[in-house]
């Protein structure tokens, strides 16, 4: 490399010492920009578009990856990979899946990603003999790789094999690789390009559009991503937070995107807000109509993916052993996953069962980059009050099931169907959760009538505001819960406002995106016009559907 | 390019670059070495000097103060101690031989199965006293000595299982595996799908044996492909035990000794997943009934169908004269619970808890194909427990069972124990020494009756665990130990549970490809059903 950037020096200062037309060329350029008065600064391409696509792959996409991680697994033990014996392409997906792990860190997973992505398009180039404006052509599958990672959306990690996200690029790396040593071995003209050196041979021209294809390949999907699967980067985003355990950042992530409606991010933010206990103010600040996402199971076929959140809403609600039925469903579906192993290690923790967290924490351990999460819960094992002063521990706690019941006799899912036929619970939080429920699934006879215990005080906004809606119908709740008063003008105004929309539950539907800027966070406005399946997209039609109602 | 100028452009520009710089040539000189030195094995020694500790090693899994049989695999294990860098084990037969095992850094000691082999026949019948030594910063310590008894008789040799999770609803990829207990080789018998596939998706259970021999043996494929694989003699055949006058498939078997007669439950079952309680799942049965399956004429019959009860597990006596089954009464209908009208239907999963069933058995009459009347052998309900699984003992005289507070599917019970009822004295008593605070349940003999290995969850609670257990001429149940694993942090690191672990005197004759191109290529014959005359 060095021999190179030496010669590529003695070149601009003698042009002959280079070869043929490339010389020329170079020669040319040098006298344009001496007649211009310019100095033309040439960049290499491939390093600005290896920056370009770390930038992508760790601060658009980081997210994203880092939650395929958690959904995937890989481990250099020969026992725990067994689950990947005889699938196709196991050996690419291993190797994916190994790579994949250092997206740990979305910085070094996405220099890693930018690396295999760079070299590939650099080879691509080397490996077609590209010269001149047909070099762009170099970009080529560099491009369609990002456009389809961006359009697949949740696809990407939702019961799919992860390995096959840097297994690609990998394989690709490696055949090229091997196409450039048999062109190299056989060839003594065709050298390697010095990737940190512009190409000498192009002319201004051609080295702009060069620019531009890498800028345009990073672009695209970062289009694609936006304007075709914006929910996909929220609800991403929300769950990094989560593990984080920065519950503020997930509901303003929420809130930031309120306009976004699908069910996963309602999920999260629902999640965040139990945390913050919050739930029973701020629920309603994002719209719930939930549109249809782009999303697949292992069917090939579009569902509304409740596996996406539900073990993690049943664990946040306190249900602790059906959260770890259902990590263990996810777990004999997709094989070990991190996330999966993680909620059972917590699940475990929570019911005291030591002797199984241990041996998730011995698995964990021989997973790279999870040294972390075993130091935090290691200690925990065998620990009570450690575990009930972790205040994430502490909030599932206050939330959990006095009375042993059947999941089966519930309605599902359970975190919903629980807190609708909940008759004592743990403390405060378990009744706000209850009522939560019963406003969300606008069942308001029962939420009335489990209202009782809050007689006398001024209960939380939002269940205050589901109580003044039904003070319309039951005047007497007025007497029963000081404090419903204030919020009446506000009641009357919303009222006023949509009489004219009232008439249908399709007009209804109509009106609904338009009012929520105005009336987001009011409960009476998501009774009227919250969760009628109004999509604000008409073309998410032909993307699945979800048959259920109000859920 | 001709091939000697390839060979020079090699030469020239290729080798060179590989061996550049000082790092290039280093590693180029000193990496056969470290091959070398890395593949080599390290020779552990006794130490002289060592502090005597007052406890038993901590190993993992638990090995001490067994009873084995001569022709197991080396117990490797692991110390569970933090703090030592080094140990080492001596193990010395009272009948002459030691053997000297040890590990470093991760403590895990792996035996040479040679000298164990050696070690083990030399003292069959007789004791090895293990010494562990641990190397802590201070210096050597031994622990307490502990013993390894080799029993006079050999264990089968060979135990079939099934992988899978441990499961609630779901399952995708699982298979039955067949391990040889001399070494540490498990081969596939049979594995579902790798990849999901709507059209492909199966799942396999019950797999059973004739008379601890794999000559005859069958198991059920459920979903897609499904059927009954019958292998006699290394040739698969798939039937449908089905048919509108039987509940469902043929589900738990149990073959006959000498016929080719099987035994069959058919079950309706249904699970049901608990929301705040020590046990995970409750399987339960809404309707069974008991079949036999003539596979020479592939008839079916009914053999006991009383709707208002609930008869399972099938098991033959070794000499074919008996059929042993549990079964169960509807619970009272004056059994109080409060239920809304729209959950009547799932009363019995409310009245889990109050299913409790006996073991009865019906004499066989081997001419007439036809059975007699039924007779109590363990009464439970009347003390308000739980029995299943019946299995005989090959001598006849013991019968083996599990027992738990409630219920029939006692793998997920963590009351259930190992329980024998001795069919000589009719003795019941629990097996304690082999029994755990956790599930104990699944269990089947050796063909010579000194050994039972059965399903156990005491290792974490969750995942079931193959565990062996010699079984005296008094009827004594001993300690009971893991089955070995090559490495001994295997049964921590493997996500799967181990599901009716059954032993064989011969391995598995039919391959896995000939057992996939039954089950893939036919659709399997339909037994014809045939009215019992009682």
């Amino acid at each position: 490399m060095a021999k190179q950037r030496k010669q590529y020096r003695a070149e601009q200062k003698n042009p002959a010492v280079g070869h043929g037309q490339k010389a020329m060329n170079a020669t040319q350029e040098k006298v344009d920009g001496q007649k211009t008065g310019k100095k033309r600064l040439k960049l290499p391409v491939i390093v600005v578009f290896f920056v370009l696509v770390w930038l992508w792959a760790w601060l658009w996409m980081g997210d994203t990856m880092r939650v395929a991680r958690e959904n995937s697994f890989w481990s250099p033990n020969e026992v725990l990979m067994r689950f990947m014996d005889g699938r196709p392409w196991e050996m690419l997906c291993r190797a994916g899946r190994m790579l994949l792990t250092t997206y740990r860190w979305p910085v070094l997973g996405g220099a890693l990603m930018a690396l295999l992505v760079a070299k590939c398009t650099w080879l691509t180039g080397y490996c077609l003999r590209l010269k001149g404006w047909w070099k762009l052509l170099q970009f080529v599958p560099a491009l369609a790789y990002l456009l389809f990672l961006t359009y697949i959306g949740y696809d990407l990690f939702y019961e799919a094999e992860t390995g096959l996200i840097m297994g690609v690029p990998f394989l690709a790396l490696i055949v090229l690789m091997m196409l450039a040593l048999i062109i190299r071995s056989f060839s003594h003209s065709h050298k390697f390009p010095n990737p940190f050196l512009p190409d000498k041979g192009e002319s201004t021209k051609q080295h702009l559009a060069g620019l531009a294809m890498a800028v345009l390949t990073i672009a695209l999907p970062m289009g694609v991503s936006h304007w075709m699967r914006p929910y996909v980067r929220v609800t991403t985003r929300m769950q990094c937070q989560m593990m984080e355990q920065d519950w503020r950042g997930m509901a303003e992530t929420a809130r930031k995107n309120a306009d976004l409606s699908y069910r996963q991010i309602a999920a999260y933010y629902a999640i965040a807000l139990t945390q913050l206990e919050e739930q029973a103010s701020r629920l309603f600040d994002i719209r719930m109509d939930y549109d249809v996402p782009y999303i697949h199971g292992f069917n090939k076929n579009a569902n509304d993916a409740a596996n996406y959140y539900v073990m993690d809403c049943d664990l946040y609600a306190g249900l602790v052993q059906t959260a770890i039925h259902h990590a263990m469903e996810h777990m004999t579906m997709n094989g070990p996953t991190l996330r999966s192993l993680k909620l059972l290690t917590r699940g475990a923790l929570l019911k005291g069962e030591w002797r199984v967290a241990e041996k998730y924490l011995r698995v964990l351990e021989h997973v790279p980059f999870e040294g972390d999460f075993v130091k935090k819960y290691r200690p925990m094992v065998g620990n009570v009050s450690m575990i009930d002063n972790d205040p994430e521990f502490h909030h599932m706690r206050l939330t959990e099931p006095v009375h042993d019941n059947f999941e089966n006799l519930l309605t599902q899912p359970t975190f919903m169907g629980y807190n609708i036929a909940l008759n004592e619970g743990r403390s405060i939080n378990a009744l706000w959760n209850s009522l939560m429920v019963h406003l969300y699934t606008k069942t308001m006879p029962q939420f009335i009538a489990r209202c009782q215990p809050l007689q006398g005080n001024t209960p939380p906004p939002t269940i205050a505001e589901g109580l003044l809606l039904m003070s319309n119908k039951y005047p007497e709740i007025m007497k029963l819960f000081p404090g419903l008063e204030y919020n009446q003008a506000r009641l009357l105004a919303l009222l006023q406002e949509t009489r004219p929309f009232m008439g249908s539950h399709e007009t209804r539907a109509e009106h609904a995106h338009e009012l929520f800027k105005k009336w987001k966070g009011f409960y009476p406005y998501y009774y009227f016009f919250g969760n009628l399946k109004a999509t604000k997209r008409k073309d998410t039609n032909n993307e699945g559907t979800s048959k259920q109602g109000v859920n | 390019m001709e091939m000697r100028s390839y060979i020079k452009h090699l030469q020239k520009h290729i080798l060179p670059s590989l061996t550049e710089g000082r790092l290039g040539r280093v590693l180029f000189l000193v990496l056969p070495f470290l091959l070398l030195v890395g593949c080599s094995k390290r020779t552990f020694t006794v130490p002289s000097q060592f502090a005597e500790a007052d406890s038993v090693a901590p190993l993992y899994p638990d090995y001490t103060d067994i009873i084995i049989p001569a022709n197991i695999a080396p117990l490797n294990f692991s110390l569970l101690e933090s703090g030592p860098t080094e140990v080492v084990a001596l193990m010395e037969g009272t009948n002459g031989e030691t053997l000297v095992a040890g590990g470093e850094k991760d403590l895990k000691v792996f035996i040479d199965s040679t000298e164990w082999r050696t070690l083990l026949q030399k003292n069959k019948g007789a004791t090895i006293r293990v010494s562990v030594f641990a190397l802590f910063p201070q210096g050597w310590v031994r622990y307490k000595p502990h013993t390894l008894q080799v029993a006079e008789e050999d264990i089968d040799p060979y135990l079939s299982y099934r992988l899978i999770e441990p499961g609630y609803e779901l399952y995708r990829q699982l298979g039955l595996y067949q391990r040889n207990l001399t070494n540490f080789d498990e081969r596939v018998i049979y594995e579902n799908n790798r990849a999901y596939s709507d059209e492909d998706n199966h799942c396999i259970n019950c797999h059973n044996y004739q008379n601890y021999s794999t000559r005859q043996m069958l198991f059920h494929v459920r979903a897609q492909h499904g059927g009954t694989i019958l292998i006699r003699d290394g040739k698969a055949e798939k039937v449908q035990i089905k048919g509108d006058s039987i509940l469902t498939a043929g589900v738990y078997p149990s073959w006959h000794p000498t016929h080719n007669l099987v035994a069959f439950s058919t079950n309706k079952t249904g699970q049901a997943f608990h929301m705040y309680h020590k046990e995970k799942i409750e399987v339960l049965d809404e309707a069974s009934d008991l079949l036999l399956y003539d596979a020479d004429k592939n008839e079916v019959s009914l053999v006991l169908a009383d709707s208002t009860k609930f008869e399972t597990f099938p098991c033959w006596s070794p000499d074919g004269k008996w059929l042993y089954y549990c079964v169960s009464e509807e619970p009272a209908k004056d059994v109080e619970i409060n239920i809304p009208d729209s959950l009547t239907e799932m009363r019995r999963v409310l009245l889990y808890d109050k299913f409790f069933y006996d073991i009865r058995r019906m004499p066989f009459d081997e001419q007439t194909k036809t059975f007699g009347p039924s007779e109590m052998v363990v009464d439970c309900q009347s003390r308000e427990r739980s029995a299943s699984f019946p299995r005989i003992s090959p001598d006849g005289r013991y019968l083996l069972f599990a027992e738990g507070d409630y219920g029939q599917f006692h793998i997920w019970h963590k009351s259930s124990d190992l329980y024998v009822k001795d069919l000589q004295t009719d003795s019941i008593y629990a097996l304690t020494e082999a029994n755990s605070n956790d599930v104990d349940s699944y269990h089947s003999w050796s063909s010579n009756g000194r050994w039972i290995v059965f399903s156990t969850r005491r290792m974490d609670g969750n995942y079931t665990r193959p565990f062996i257990a010699y079984f005296d001429k008094n009827g004594r149940a001993h300690k009971a130990f893991c089955l070995p694993q090559f490495d001994p942090e295997y049964n921590i690191l493997l996500l799967k549970s181990y599901n009716v672990p059954e032993l064989t005197r011969d391995a598995v004759r039919i391959t896995e490809r000939d057992l996939r191109q039954c089950i893939y290529e036919t659709e399997g014959k339909m037994a014809k059903f045939k009215a019992r005359k009682q």
